[in-house]
C-alpha cells in the first residue's frame, strides 16, 4: 500500500495541479506539499519496510505492476523525494506557467519514483522512458536563451539511451526459459552465452552511459545543466543521473555479473578519464553552471570507478556516492540559482567578492564553498565518505584509475579555490552590488541540503546504512583487507580474472 | 547690430574668467561660489551632520586615550592597559570645550561626553567590570585611532615642520631622557637602551605622534559637537553652511601648540615643547589629511597587491587608501580600520541617520555600509573646508575682483581636483544621491 | 628716523599688529638694529581673520611668533630689490614669494604702502595677514 502511496502522492497532486488557478504560490504549495508528503512516507518506508507489490498489468507483454523497496532503491526514493521538494522550492514564486511547470516537475518525480520501485525491467525501462517527456519539456519550455537547442541535444542523447535500454531489456525478457518475463528475480537467475551477454551489457553500458553521463558521450551533459532552469538542472542532476547508476547496478551487475567482470577494465578506465577530464574542465570553466555541471561530470566518473570495482565497499561507495553527489549537486546548483537570481549573472568573471559580509551575498557564498568542499571530499562532509568508500573499495580492482580518480577529486578542490578566489573574495563592485539579501525561504532548500551534507559527513550510517545488505549480496569481487593491496601494489590487479568471483 | 547690443548687456554678467575645462568643471565653479565638493542637499546635510555628531563621540574617547598614551603609558614594555584611560584623562577638561576654555567660540561640557560614558559602562552588552569589556571587544576601538596615527607617522613629510624636530638633535636629547627617566631602576630596559638606542627613540617618536594626533582631535571633537547642536536649532541652511563653519574652526585653533610632554613620576617631560611653536594648522590638520584622507595604506585583510605588478604606487605621496578614495564595501569585514570606525559611530548614531538607513539598500542588516558612505560624503565636506581654508588663507578672497587673483584661485582648486581624476576617487559617486 | 615699532606707532593703524608684537615678545627683537624688513599687515586685516583666529595665537606666543616672522626678512630690503627675485626667505623659515610688481603683491596681499625706511630696516603695509604654505 505504502509503495502505491508513493506513486499516488504525485500523480494526484500531477492531476489536481491543472484544475487549480494558475497562481505560482498556490501550485507551489500544493506540489511541495506532495513532494513532503513523498518524503515522509519514504521515511516511514525505511522505517517499517513495506511489502512488496505485484499487479498484473499487460500480461500479454508480461508486464507486471512490480513494486518493491530494497537497499539499493530505498535511498534512492529518498532521494528524489527530497531533491523534488528541494527543486521545488528553490521555484521563484514568480514562476510563469506555474500549472505546467510544477506539473512537470511532479511528472519526472513520479517517473523517478515509478522507476526505483519497479522490480520489473519493463516497468522500469517505461518510466525511464517516461521521464523524458516532463524533462525535455521543462529544459524546452523554461529554460535560458539556449533552451532549445539544450532541449534537442538533452533529447537525443537520452531517446537513444532509452532505446538501447529497451532493446537490451527485451532481449533479456525473451532469453527467460520459463516463457517471456522482465521480473528483475528471473533475469538474474538467467544464464547466458557469453558473447551475448557481453554484447548485451556493452549496449547497456552505452545506454546508461549516456544517461549518466560518462565520456565520451556526454556531449548534452554540460548544455542542458546550464539551460535548464535551476529547479530542474537540480532535479537532473541530482535524481534523474541517479537512474543510470542504478540501473547499472541493477541490470549490469545484476543480471550479467560475468559480461560485468569482461567490461570493468573499460568501465573503470572511462571513469578515470571522466573524473580527470570533469574536474579539468570545471577549472577552466568561465560560468558557473557549467563549472558545476563539469564538476558532476567528474563525480559520475568515481561512480563508474567504483561500479566496475564491483567490490562490497565500493559498491556501498556507490550508494554513498549517488546521495551525496545528489545532495551535493542539488546544492550546488540550488546556491548558483540564487546568486544569478541576484547578481543577475553566473559568468565568473563578472562577480567577486561575494563573500562581503554586507553587500555581498555571504551566507550563499559561504554554503557554496561548503558545497564544493563536499564535492572535493573534504572530510566531515558527505562528499568525504562516499568518495573514501570509492576510493578503498577499488582501490585493489583497479588501482590506476582509483589514483587517477584522487587526483580528479583533488583537483575539485582545486576548482574550489580558484572559484572561491574569483567569486568570493575581491572586489565587490560598487555599481553592481545593488541587490538585497537573500531571504530566508530562498535559502531554505540550501539549509536543508547543507545540513544533510554535514550530517552524512559525521555520521555516515545516513547514507550508507540503507544498502549494506544489498550491495554485499551484489557484489563481484570481495576485499582484502584494507592493507593487503597496498602491500601487494605491484601485483597485476586489474586483471578480473586473477580476482576470485563471489557466490 | 544686435549682437553687439547682446555682448553689451551680458557684460554685466558675465564672470571675470572664462569657465574652467576641467572634467571636474562643474564642482569647481561649486567651489569657486563658496560651496563644497559635496552637493548643497537637505539629506546631505542630514547625514554629514548626523554623523559629525557620531564621529565625535568616540573621537572624544580617541584623543583622551591618545593623550594618555602618549603622556602617560609612554614606553610601557607591555602596554596592555593601554586604552584603559585614567579617570583623570575622562575627566581632563577641553582646551577647546566648557566653560574653563580659554576660547569660548564652542559650546558642550568640559568633561568626557555622557552618551560616551553611558556607553564605556554598559556597551553593547551590558554593565561589567571593564576588563570583560576590553575581552568581549565591546568598547571604542581605539585600534582605529592608532591606525590614523601609524598612517600619519608612516607618511611623514606632509608638511609642517614635525617630522624634522623629530631628527633634531634637541629631541633626541629630549627624548633621552625622558627614556632614562622612565626606565630609571629597571636595568633591563636600560641595557636594552643601550643595545638599541635607536628602536626607543622610535617608539617615542610614534608616541609624539599618538600626542600629535591626540591635540587635533580635542580640537575636532567640540567642533562636530557645536555643529550638532548649531543643525538642531536650525542653524545650518545647507552644507555651504556646514562647510564653512568647519572653516572658521580650523583658523580659530590654527594657532593651537602641537607638543609632546611626557609624565614620569609626576614630573613633565617636554620631549616637543610648546615653544617649538608647531601649529595645529600645519603640524597637525594638513598632515593629518594628508595621511587621512588622501594616502594612509592598504589595510591587511581584504585584497592582496602585488607591488611588483604596479598594483602599489610607487612613491608614498602617490597611495590612495584613504577615505576619499575608500571603497567602503569591505567594511565589515573583521578588524580592518573602516570597521573599527563604524562600529564605533554605530553606536551613537543619531535617530535621523537610522531612520534614512532603514529605508535604503539592505536596511538596517547594511548599516554599518550606507554609514561609511554618509562618512565618506561627511569627509569630502571636511576636505572641501580644509581647501577652502587654505584658499583663504594662502589665496584671495572668493569675491576678489581681480581676474590673476581669480585665475589664481582656479588654478587651486583644478590642482586639488585633479587629485581625485584617478578611478578610485569617490568625488563623481557622492555627487548623487543613490551612492549608498 | 625713527625704529620700524616707532613708526608703526605714529601711523595709528598697527594696533594688533603691535599687540601682537609684544604678546610674542618680539618687540626687543625688533628695536634691536637690524635691518630688517617688514611687511606690516593694517588692523583691518587682522579684523578680517575669522573669529578666535588672533586670540588662540595671543594665548600661544610661540605660535604667535611664528606667524610673524613670516612677516620678516632679513636686510632692509625696498620694494626696487624685492622685485630682483622671485622669493626670499622669510625669518620664519618657509619662503615668501613676490607675486606682481605692479600692483606690489607679497604672496596673496597686496602691498598698500612700500617704501617706508626707518632706522633699523624697511616697512611695507599690506592688506592682508599672511601665512606660510
Amino acid at each position: 500500500m505504502t509503495l502505491l502511496l508513493l506513486l499516488f502522492i504525485p500523480l494526484a497532486a500531477l492531476l489536481a495541479l491543472p484544475l487549480l488557478p494558475d497562481r505560482a504560490p498556490l501550485c507551489r504549495r500544493v506540489a511541495v506539499a506532495a513532494a513532503l508528503f513523498q518524503l515522509a512516507l519514504a521515511l516511514l518506508a525505511w522505517r517499517w519496510p513495506p511489502a512488496d507489490i505485484t499487479l498484473p498489468w499487460l500480461p500479454k507483454l508480461a508486464l507486471t505492476l512490480q513494486l518493491g523497496l530494497d537497499g539499493l532503491s530505498l535511498p534512492l526514493v529518498l532521494l528524489t523525494a527530497l531533491i523534488t521538494a528541494m527543486a521545488l522550492l528553490s521555484t521563484p514564486a514568480d514562476q510563469s506557467r506555474s500549472r505546467l511547470y510544477f506539473s512537470l516537475l511532479l511528472a519526472t518525480n513520479l517517473g523517478l519514483t515509478l522507476a526505483f520501485l519497479a522490480g520489473n525491467a519493463l516497468l522500469f525501462v517505461l518510466a525511464y522512458e517516461l521521464i523524458l517527456i516532463p524533462t525535455t519539456l521543462l529544459v524546452a519550455s523554461f529554460g535560458r536563451e539556449q533552451r532549445a537547442s539544450a532541449a534537442i541535444r538533452f533529447l537525443i542523447f537520452n531517446a537513444i539511451s532509452g532505446l538501447l535500454l529497451l532493446g537490451v531489456v527485451l532481449a533479456l525478457g525473451w532469453q527467460h526459459p520459463g516463457g517471456v518475463s522482465f521480473a528483475y528475480a528471473d533475469l538474474a537467475d538467467l544464464e547466458l552465452e557469453p558473447k551475448l551477454a557481453n554484447s548485451l551489457l556493452g549496449l547497456l553500458l552505452l545506454a546508461f552511459g549516456l544517461k549518466l553521463p560518462l565520456l565520451p558521450l556526454h556531449g548534452w551533459q554540460p548544455v542542458t545543466y546550464s539551460q535548464a532552469p535551476t529547479p530542474v538542472a537540480m532535479l537532473l542532476s541530482g535524481a534523474v543521473s541517479k537512474l543510470a547508476a542504478y540501473g547499472l547496478m541493477r541490470f549490469g551487475i545484476g543480471m550479467l555479473p560475468e559480461a560485468w567482470l569482461f567490461w570493468a577494465p573499460w568501465l573503470a578506465a572511462i571513469g578515470a578519464v571522466s573524473a580527470i577530464y570533469g574536474a579539468l574542465n570545471a577549472i577552466a570553466q568561465t560560468d558557473l553552471r557549467r563549472l558545476v555541471a563539469y564538476s558532476s561530470l567528474g563525480h559520475m566518473g568515481l561512480l563508474a570507478l567504483a561500479l566496475a570495482a564491483a567490490t562490497p565497499l565500493s559498491l556501498q561507495g556507490v550508494v554513498a556516492q549517488m546521495l551525496a553527489h545528489g545532495l551535493i549537486i542539488a546544492l550546488l546548483f540550488c546556491l548558483v540559482g540564487v546568486i544569478e537570481r541576484r547578481t543577475g549573472t553566473a559568468a565568473i568573471a563578472e562577480l567577486s567578492g561575494l563573500m562581503n559580509p554586507y553587500r555581498g551575498l555571504p551566507f550563499t557564498m559561504g554554503l557554496f564553498l561548503l558545497g564544493l568542499m563536499a564535492a572535493a571530499g573534504v572530510p566531515g562532509l558527505a562528499g568525504f565518505v562516499a568518495e573514501l568508500l570509492v576510493f578503498e573499495g577499488s582501490w585493489e580492482a583497479f588501482p590506476w584509475p582509483t589514483i587517477v580518480c584522487l587526483v580528479a577529486s583533488g583537483l575539485t578542490a582545486v576548482v574550489a579555490v580558484r572559484l572561491f578566489n574569483r567569486v568570493g573574495f575581491g572586489r565587490l563592485d560598487n555599481d553592481k552590488a545593488d541587490w538585497i539579501s537573500t531571504t530566508w525561504p530562498e535559502r531554505l532548500p540550501a539549509i536543508v541540503l547543507t545540513s544533510l551534507v554535514i550530517l552524512a559527513g559525521i555520521w555516515p550510517q545516513t547514507i550508507t546504512g540503507f544498502s549494506e545488505l544489498s550491495t554485499a549480496g551484489l557484489a563481484l569481487r570481495q576485499n582484502q583487507p584494507v592493507m593487503a593491496p597496498l602491500l601487494a601494489a605491484t601485483a597485476p590487479a586489474s586483471d578480473p580474472t586473477a580476482l576470485e568471483l563471489s557466490a | 547690430m544686435t549682437p553687439t547690443t547682446i555682448a553689451a548687456t551680458d557684460t554685466a554678467a558675465e564672470p571675470l574668467i572664462p569657465p574652467s575645462n576641467h572634467p571636474y568643471a562643474d564642482i569647481i565653479h561649486r567651489l569657486e561660489a563658496g560651496g563644497s565638493m559635496l552637493p548643497d542637499s537637505e539629506e546631505n546635510l542630514t547625514q554629514i551632520i548626523g554623523i559629525y555628531k557620531a564621529y565625535a563621540v568616540p573621537m572624544d574617547f580617541y584623543w583622551r586615550n591618545l593623550l594618555y598614551i602618549a603622556e602617560q603609558v609612554f614606553l610601557d614594555p607591555l602596554p596592555a592597559f593601554k586604552y584603559f584611560i585614567s579617570q583623570e584623562y575622562l575627566d581632563r577638561p577641553n582646551s577647546y570645550s566648557g566653560d574653563q576654555s580659554k576660547l569660548r567660540i564652542w559650546r558642550g561640557g568640559e568633561k568626557a561626553h555622557p552618551e560616551l560614558l553611558e556607553f564605556m559602562a554598559r556597551g553593547e552588552t551590558t554593565a561589567m567590570p571593564k576588563i570583560l569589556h576590553h575581552l568581549w571587544h565591546d568598547r571604542v576601538n581605539m585600534e582605529f585611532a592608532e591606525a590614523c596615527m601609524q598612517a600619519m607617522f608612516w607618511h611623514q613629510g606632509m608638511g609642517g615642520r614635525f617630522n624634522d624636530y623629530l631628527d633634531s638633535d634637541a629631541y633626541r636629547a629630549n627624548a633621552d631622557r625622558a627614556i632614562l627617566a622612565y626606565f630609571r631602576g629597571n636595568p633591563l630596559m636600560l641595557g636594552l637602551y643601550k643595545l638599541f638606542p635607536e628602536m626607543m627613540l622610535e617608539k617615542v617618536k610614534q608616541l609624539s605622534y599618538y600626542a600629535n594626533l591626540g591635540l587635533f582631535w580635542e580640537v575636532m571633537a567640540p567642533v562636530f559637537f557645536e555643529m550638532s547642536d548649531i543643525y538642531e536649532e536650525g542653524g545650518f541652511k545647507g552644507v555651504p553652511d556646514a562647510m564653512n563653519f568647519l572653516v572658521n574652526g580650523i583658523f580659530a585653533v590654527a594657532g593651537r601648540p602641537i607638543y609632546h610632554h611626557v609624565f614620569i613620576n609626576g614630573e613633565c617631560h617636554e620631549i616637543i615643547p610648546k615653544s617649538e611653536g608647531f601649529t595645529w594648522l600645519y603640524e597637525a590638520a594638513l598632515p593629518y589629511v594628508e595621511a587621512v584622507f588622501y594616502r594612509t595604506a592598504p589595510f591587511r585583510g581584504t585584497k592582496s597587491y602585488n607591488a611588483q605588478a604596479g598594483q602599489v604606487p610607487a612613491k608614498q605621496q602617490d597611495f590612495i587608501y584613504g577615505i576619499l578614495y575608500a571603497d567602503v564595501f569591505p567594511v565589515g569585514s573583521a578588524g580592518i580600520p573602516p570597521t573599527l570606525l563604524m562600529q564605533d559611530m554605530l553606536h551613537f548614531l543619531p535617530a535621523e541617520l537610522r531612520e534614512l538607513y532603514k529605508q535604503h539598500k539592505r536596511g538596517e542588516s547594511d548599516q554599518l555600509i550606507q554609514l561609511g558612505v554618509t562618512f565618506q560624503r561627511s569627509m569630502y565636506n571636511v576636505t572641501s573646508a580644509v581647501i577652502q581654508a587654505l584658499r583663504c588663507a594662502l589665496l584671495y578672497p572668493l569675491d576678489d575682483t581681480d581676474p590673476t587673483h581669480l585665475l589664481a584661485n582656479r588654478q587651486f582648486f583644478e590642482a586639488q581636483m585633479d587629485r581625485f581624476l584617478c578611478p578610485e576617487a569617490r568625488l563623481p559617486q557622492i555627487q548623487t544621491a543613490d551612492y549608498r | 628716523m625713527a625704529t620700524i615699532l616707532e613708526t608703526a606707532k605714529a601711523a595709528g593703524v598697527f594696533n594688533s599688529l603691535l599687540t601682537a608684537v609684544e604678546a610674542a615678545g618680539l618687540t626687543s627683537a625688533l628695536e634691536g638694529p637690524g635691518p630688517f624688513t617688514v611687511f606690516a599687515p593694517i588692523d583691518d586685516a587682522f579684523a578680517a581673520l575669522p573669529p578666535g583666529t588672533v586670540q588662540t595665537l595671543l594665548d600661544n606666543p610661540p605660535q604667535l611668533a611664528r606667524i610673524l616672522k613670516y612677516h620678516v626678512l632679513v636686510g632692509a630690503l625696498s620694494r626696487q630689490s624685492l622685485l630682483e627675485q622671485p622669493e626670499w626667505s622669510s625669518l620664519e623659515g618657509a619662503p615668501l614669494p613676490i607675486r606682481r610688481d605692479d600692483p606690489f603683491e607679497v604672496k596673496n596681499a597686496t602691498v598698500v604702502t612700500a617704501d617706508i625706511a626707518c632706522d633699523n630696516g624697511m616697512v611695507h603695509v599690506i592688506d592682508r595677514v599672511m601665512l606660510p604654505g
